[in-house]
């Protein structure tokens, strides 16, 4: 039995909005990766998971508790992070997690104050005068401070700098370490991919596949941008025996799948100014898995 | 079925307009009651026919009995005592559940282990004990300043009538506007009807008030239940109570059942 059950769930809003006959299973202690474009439908799915809105058809659990009519009893071990973050007005931040820890009849501050610590985050100032990264912050430490056993965080890393980023996937592990169940949405596949041990992907509201990271990791092609001192030698560069995306002046875009030494054999024949590693859109990432369209995807340069 | 945390929280975030309106309200009854002498009442009159009639008709200002509880309801309980509490309902009831929902904010408050019933049962709690606390201030300051003002002259049981009225009058229209909060998503919506019906109703007893023609607009008003001249007589209070209790615990209950179903995208 999964921590949290989706069997079939539909909510539609019309013109194709919305999930559609969704049902996928997350083990206990497992991280779950929830990807896709925006308007995919990742949000109505933790929104349902949430209570939030009742399906239109399916149902969906956690820990066997139905989430629309037993949502109280559920939120009871569940942290959540909304997507969009809107706490109250006019509250500092202190106050905030005072008010939180009131709603939830909570004890200790112990977590609480570990949390605060790790994201460096001090929320004595008024709420409204944050920046959107120091709520996302105070939506974290808030999600995590009951030290709850599933956690829905929908896209959690928005606004965050690197090291806050860092800090974040730090969490994630230690939490996973400990057993916790965690659900997170995203839409970029790097964002994801250092924590979520498998990942659904979304399209139009339907769940189009569900797979290991590593193995969509192995296979995945990457994509670089080598700039050559030249455009003459990025002319004889686009010769040699590598995926060629497309050549522009002295920038040759270039599609690896699997080995990686054939390009570097490459390159190293010529004057090479910089290399740049190109994140690969959600789609790439999914093409170069599955198959279809392999290199025929026009890629981003520069 | 309530939330003491959340309680506390709104009344914070609340009290501060709720001072304001206490405090104008307490105002308005020390100036009006102030200008109340037996002796004067004459010249009140004179004064009186100076205005148009219609156009104190229309804001209640109807003068028919002469002891200071009749006053008062003529002065006081046709429109600041009445009036002044629709607004600050009107205010409260859309801060309370669609500004939450509009801003997303119930978000945070949905996912603490609360049942959505105990979350709007505690807000709706909050707008009633809120509304009755003006009442208990006006009355309780009014009276003792009427007893330091006009020693004896006061009818208590008149007095209280008329403020038992206007609270259970404050609690049905609270209620329209409660509901408002709760069915609709934004609060451009939930004020458009949770402040609209309520002033509506106020322009229809206004114009019922006005002249004899217009008197059949009576029936479709809920500020007909409160005549604050028959609450000094007493005559049909009790009824008139029942019924305004009956439009409270319809629309309250309405609300709390349409806010506990419904869809929430946030």
């Amino acid at each position: 039995m999964g921590i949290i059950e989706i069997n079939r769930l539909t909510k539609s809003y019309g013109e194709g909005k919305g999930v559609f006959e969704l049902s996928l299973e997350v083990e206990k202690g497992e991280v779950f990766g929830f990807l896709g474009p925006n308007g995919a439908g990742k949000t109505t799915t933790i929104r349902l998971l949430m209570g939030f809105i009742s399906p239109d058809g399916g149902k969906c659990s956690i820990n066997g508790l139905d989430c629309r009519r037993q949502s109280a009893e559920i939120q009871k071990s569940l942290g959540y992070l909304p997507g969009e973050i809107s706490f109250m007005d006019e509250m500092t931040g202190t106050q905030f997690i005072k008010f939180m820890a009131g709603m939830r009849g909570m004890k200790s501050f112990k977590k609480t104050i570990e949390l605060l610590e790790a994201f460096e985050l001090d929320p004595k100032g008024r709420i409204k005068k944050m920046s959107k990264g120091t709520k996302q912050k105070l939506g974290i430490v808030c999600a995590f401070m009951h030290d709850p056993e599933v956690l829905l965080l929908d896209e959690p890393t928005s606004g965050l700098d690197p090291l806050m980023q860092n800090r974040f996937v730090e969490l994630i592990l230690s939490e996973k370490e400990r057993g916790k169940t965690i659900f997170m949405s995203s839409h970029i596949f790097e964002e994801i991919e250092k924590t979520c041990g498998r990942i659904g992907i979304i399209k139009n509201g339907r769940l189009c596949a569900v797979e290991d990271v590593e193995k969509i990791k192995a296979s995945r092609t990457k994509y670089y941008n080598v700039i050559f001192e030249t455009e003459d030698a990025a002319k004889l560069f686009s010769k040699e025996p590598v995926e060629v995306v497309s050549v522009n002046k002295n920038i040759v875009a270039v599609a690896v799948s699997g080995d990686m030494t054939p390009f570097i054999w490459a390159m190293s024949k010529y004057k090479i100014s910089s290399i740049e590693s190109v994140q690969a859109g959600l789609e790439d990432v999914f093409m170069s898995y599955y198959g279809s369209d392999k290199g025929g995807k026009p890629l981003r340069t520069l | 079925m309530f939330n003491g945390t959340l309680f506390k929280r709104t009344f914070l975030s609340g009290y501060k307009i709720l001072l304001v309106f206490i405090c104008v309200m307490l105002m308005y009854f020390l100036i009006i009651a102030g200008m109340y002498d037996p002796k004067t009442k004459e010249n009140m009159d004179k004064l009186m026919e100076t205005l148009p009639k219609e156009m104190m008709l229309a804001f209640g200002f109807k003068d028919a009995d002469s002891s200071f509880a009749g006053f008062l309801s003529s002065y006081y309980y046709g429109f600041i005592a009445v009036v002044f509490p629709m607004i600050y309902g009107i205010i409260t009831a859309n801060r309370l559940i669609a500004r939450l929902v509009d801003r997303g904010s119930i978000a945070y408050l949905l996912s603490t282990p609360n049942k959505r019933v105990k979350i709007v049962l505690t807000q709706a709690l909050f707008l009633i004990l809120s509304t009755t606390g003006i009442y208990i201030i006006v009355f309780a300051a009014g009276f003792l300043a009427s007893e330091k003002m006009f020693p004896g002259e006061l009818d208590l049981n008149a007095f209280l009538r008329l403020n038992v009225g206007a609270l259970l009058l404050q609690f049905a229209i609270g209620g329209i506007s409660f509901f408002s909060s709760c069915v609709f998503n934004d609060t451009k919506n939930s004020l458009l009807f949770g402040a609209g019906i309520p002033v509506g109703f106020y322009i229809i007893k206004m114009l019922s008030d006005a002249g004899e023609k217009l008197e059949g607009f009576k029936y479709f008003t809920i500020f007909s239940l409160f005549n604050p001249q028959k609450m000094v007589s007493g005559e049909g209070a009790a009824l008139s109570f029942a019924v305004l209790l009956a439009f409270a615990v319809v629309f309250y209950s309405a609300g709390i059942l349409v806010f506990c179903k419904k869809d929430l995208a946030v």
